[in-house]
């Protein structure tokens, strides 16, 4: 993934929800340096970065659903069952399904596009996830620079992330 | 925990809404639809898939702050009398009474908030209220709903909203309703009318078991169709003006019927309660009918206020489930009808034998000092 800023490969990522959608930011070393969000760790407002509302290019994500001979991969519910009972298999069959769904919406909703709250937990989940992977790659980066030191704090904030999620156990993924 | 007989011994609060204006509208209710990502949605799923959803999500809704001491069971462990109660109270919908596998319904000490796992959706959480008050039922839903996605991953699409069974209820998964008791526009042959208005402003009507349900006792249930393309708020406010508007209708139809017909309107309703009072076999449909005239005529002050409450608890006492789970059995539908006669007879002759006022000129009871003797 590039950076958002500039062509240089992106290194830090940052996920923000602001006025009910959700906004990514990709930044490569340098831009992240020069915007002052040199710490992985350190919270950051995609609001200072993009601009407000600058919500545009919001992914479809999270569902990846695809289908074959008119069958969700994920779950085997076929399209022609759904034009029977009216209900979808699992949520995946909304990616595998995504035409009809978006043929079918107009004549059910008043609009197209979520308007509604968005689940704080989905958001602090995909910040997590995030958080793990800039960590990841300083991780890698402080290797590469024979910073030692740097790197084996880094492993020890990584360790202490991933036993947190243990102990919070459920379904979450 | 809660027992089954105690959740049933005890009327909900939005049951017996001292205090809060019903006189129209009788309660509000808003449930939210969630789904889990990575799992089939509860139709489709296979019933060892049932279990594992119920598995991973029952222990978080029963550790839900608002459910401390509440009632949590299994549908596979109830049977088919005390899943019908559950219905009659609107905490289940018929189609989960219909499931075992896999199903649970865990309700709140005050009956306020229901959330039914593995129903149409791995999740459906409900709040309820007496009155309009479909901002507070949605508090109650959206606080679980809040509580509970720190603890799931839900399934839900930054365009779509959150994704459910039926695409009918993408986006907020939000269904708002609102129940109400309109005889006023229904003897002024208006009902039909304002129904039509509904529909056209995009919003549902039906009765008073939802979905494909007949209307009884003139009740309705008034709820968004749309649930994709505004926010909440907006979906709320908007209801609840048309909800509004339709109240009022219904008080200015009883008004003006009551200067207009007043004749016409005592009658259905002196009607109603000599049938009420007196009948020896009255079916649960029948019944309806008459005790929404006989709540009419506690609005109207022809018969005493108290009978609004009775009303409301024998709108649900007298529903065939409630009756036989009272009566400790099954019943054929004829015993049935017979205790049910029996059981309406009883409250009437308490509250309003020595004070019916059939008569035209009747004041109001609370006027009924001892000056009136002589008149």
């Amino acid at each position: 993934m590039k950076c958002d800023f500039c062509e240089e490969k992106a290194t830090v990522f940052f996920t923000q929800v602001a006025d009910g959608a959700m906004k990514k930011v990709a930044l490569c070393g340098a831009c992240a340096d020069e915007r002052g969000v040199d710490d992985p760790e350190g919270l950051l407002m995609a609001d200072q970065l993009l601009g407000p509302l600058s919500g545009t290019g919001v992914p479809e994500a999270p569902i990846s659903g695809k289908s074959e001979n008119g069958e969700c991969l994920s779950c085997g519910f076929a399209l022609e069952n759904y034009q029977k009972v009216g209900r979808f298999g699992c949520s995946e069959c909304y990616g595998a399904f995504r035409q009809e769904v978006t043929q079918r919406i107009p004549s059910l909703h008043r609009g197209g596009k979520h308007e509604g709250r968005i689940p704080q937990g989905l958001v602090a989940f995909e910040q997590r996830k995030e958080r793990l992977t800039n960590l990841a790659l300083a991780l890698e980066s402080a290797v590469e620079e024979e910073d030692y030191e740097k790197a084996a704090k880094l492993r020890d904030q990584i360790q202490e992330m991933e036993n947190s999620e243990s102990t919070q156990g459920g379904a979450k993924a | 925990m809660m027992r089954f007989t105690t959740l049933l011994k005890h009327p909900a609060d939005w049951m017996s809404a001292s205090g809060k204006e019903t006189s129209v509208v009788l309660t509000s209710r808003v449930r939210l639809a969630r789904n889990l990502r990575g799992f089939p949605f509860p139709g489709w799923a296979r019933k060892a898939q049932r279990q594992e959803i119920l598995q991973a999500v029952k222990p978080h809704v029963d550790a839900l702050t608002a459910m401390k001491k509440g009632f949590t069971q299994e549908l596979s462990d109830l049977n088919q009398l005390q899943k019908q109660v559950l219905v009659e109270r609107h905490l289940i919908s018929r189609e989960q009474a219909a499931r075992n596998e896999g199903s649970a319904s865990i309700v709140n000490r005050k009956q306020t908030l229901s959330v039914m796992v593995n129903e149409e959706d791995h999740l459906r959480i409900q709040g309820i209220r007496p009155g309009l008050q479909l901002k507070q039922a949605y508090d109650l839903a959206s606080t679980a709903d809040q509580e509970l996605e720190n603890h799931l991953n839900l399934a839900f699409h930054t365009k779509w909203g959150y994704l459910t069974a039926c695409p009918t209820n993408l986006g907020t998964g939000m269904r708002a309703s609102a129940m109400l008791h309109l005889p006023g526009l229904a003897l002024s042959n208006q009902i039909g009318q304002v129904l039509k208005g509904i529909d056209k402003l995009g919003l549902a009507v039906r009765g008073i078991y939802g979905e494909g349900t007949e209307s009884l006792g003139n009740l309705y249930q008034i709820s968004n169709q749309s649930t994709l393309g505004e926010s909440e708020e907006a979906i709320l406010e908007r209801l609840e003006r048309v909800i509004r508007d339709v109240a009022r209708y219904e008080t200015q139809a009883r008004e003006k019927l009551m200067q207009t017909n007043p004749l016409m309107v005592r009658d259905q309703i002196g009607r109603a309660v000599g049938i009420l009072g007196y009948a020896h076999i009255i079916s649960s449909k029948e019944a309806l009918n008459h005790l929404s005239m006989l709540r009419l005529g506690a609005e109207t002050g022809i018969v005493p206020e108290e009978a609004v409450e009775i009303c409301d608890q024998l709108f649900m006492e007298t529903q065939p489930a409630h009756l036989q789970w009272r009566g400790g059995h099954k019943l054929s539908p004829e015993s049935r009808d017979a205790i049910r006669a029996k059981m309406i007879g009883g409250h009437l002759q308490k509250v309003l034998a020595p004070a019916i006022h059939l008569e035209e000129n009747f004041e109001k009871p609370e006027t009924n000092a001892p000056s009136d003797s002589d008149t």
